[in-house]
């Protein structure tokens, strides 16, 4: 099982989680951490480093990050590592429900999907309603 | 180039520069003038994939920046500068980038450092160094995000308890 990490501006990582356990129930081997102004560079990196050990059960680490360009995002940057650990920006609520039911894959095609699945599931209701009405 | 903002920060290019202070200042440019971040291929790359395509980085040493730009020039790109700390900003103004203002986000709390923000702690030993540029005609204020009230550089004495 690949393990996965939410790295994010304040305490937006441990929100999802929680709003992710609401939904689906308990989440194993998952870990947030927050990035706040008060936390210095070398402290988050290692904070991010011994929580990267934690959730690693041997199949590689993704880490999901709120913004690209952001501290969290710049910071996991440095841990990048083909195959070992991978880097997907944008973290929404979708993408962590979907975590469970495809955690078996190996890293690389599990980061692919939830990329793709993240974007997948920003909709635009009236946009849908629409092609609904004109397909009819 | 239009230097429109010169800024200390400890995390260089991230959220608060890509997401306030670039739309803020409408700059199109961002120069990274530190020499760990120059000589350090990977962060350097990092910097260059991060900023949106449109808008021109610099990455430099203190020293190519300092020796290498026309500052007296008001037009051209507006641009954003960033420091690591208050030494480099020191560096590059003793060097010849003779900048007018100079913005404090953030400056991380080690052994020593009062709080005066959040995001900026610092100890007498800057405020020192910050006096010199304020001596020189430097006008300091310690400003995280656009939206924030500014403190100026006596207000910032206070907070740390310097009279």
């Amino acid at each position: 099982m690949v393990g996965v990490l939410i790295i994010t501006h304040g305490n937006l990582g441990c929100e999802l989680i929680q709003a992710a356990e609401l939904i689906k129930g308990r989440m194993n081997g998952v870990l947030a951490i927050s990035v706040d102004p008060t936390k210095g560079v070398e402290e988050l990196k290692k904070e991010i480093t011994s929580s990267i050990k934690k959730v690693n059960m041997g199949k590689g680490v993704l880490i999901l990050t709120d913004l690209f360009g952001g501290t969290p995002s710049n910071l996991s940057l440095s841990f990048l590592k083909e195959g070992k650990l991978e880097v997907v920006s944008g973290v929404n609520l979708p993408m962590l429900l979907k975590l469970p039911d495809v955690r078996e894959k190996n890293l690389t095609e599990f980061a692919y999907f939830i990329k793709d699945y993240g974007r997948r599931n920003i909709s635009l209701a009236s946009e849908i309603l629409n092609k609904k009405v004109s397909t009819k | 180039m239009d230097i429109s903002l010169v800024r200390i920060d400890d995390r260089l290019v991230h959220g608060q520069i890509l997401e306030a202070w670039l739309p803020f200042i409408k700059a199109s440019c961002i120069v990274v003038a530190d020499d760990d971040v120059a000589s350090d291929f990977f962060r350097k790359s990092v910097i260059k994939m991060v900023v949106p395509s449109d808008i021109e980085v610099i990455v430099n040493s203190i020293e190519e920046f300092s020796t290498n730009y026309s500052y007296d020039e008001k037009e051209g790109k507006k641009t954003i500068v960033l420091f690591h700390d208050i030494c480099n900003a020191i560096k590059a103004y003793s060097l010849g980038f003779k900048f007018e203002k100079l913005n404090i986000g953030h400056v991380q709390s080690e052994e020593d450092r009062k709080y005066c923000s959040p995001a900026v702690h610092l100890c007498k030993k800057d405020i020192e160094k910050l006096q010199f540029l304020v001596d020189s005609g430097v006008e300091v204020e310690l400003r995280c995000v656009p939206r924030d009230k500014p403190l100026n550089f006596r207000d910032m004495r206070k907070k740390i308890m310097l009279p």
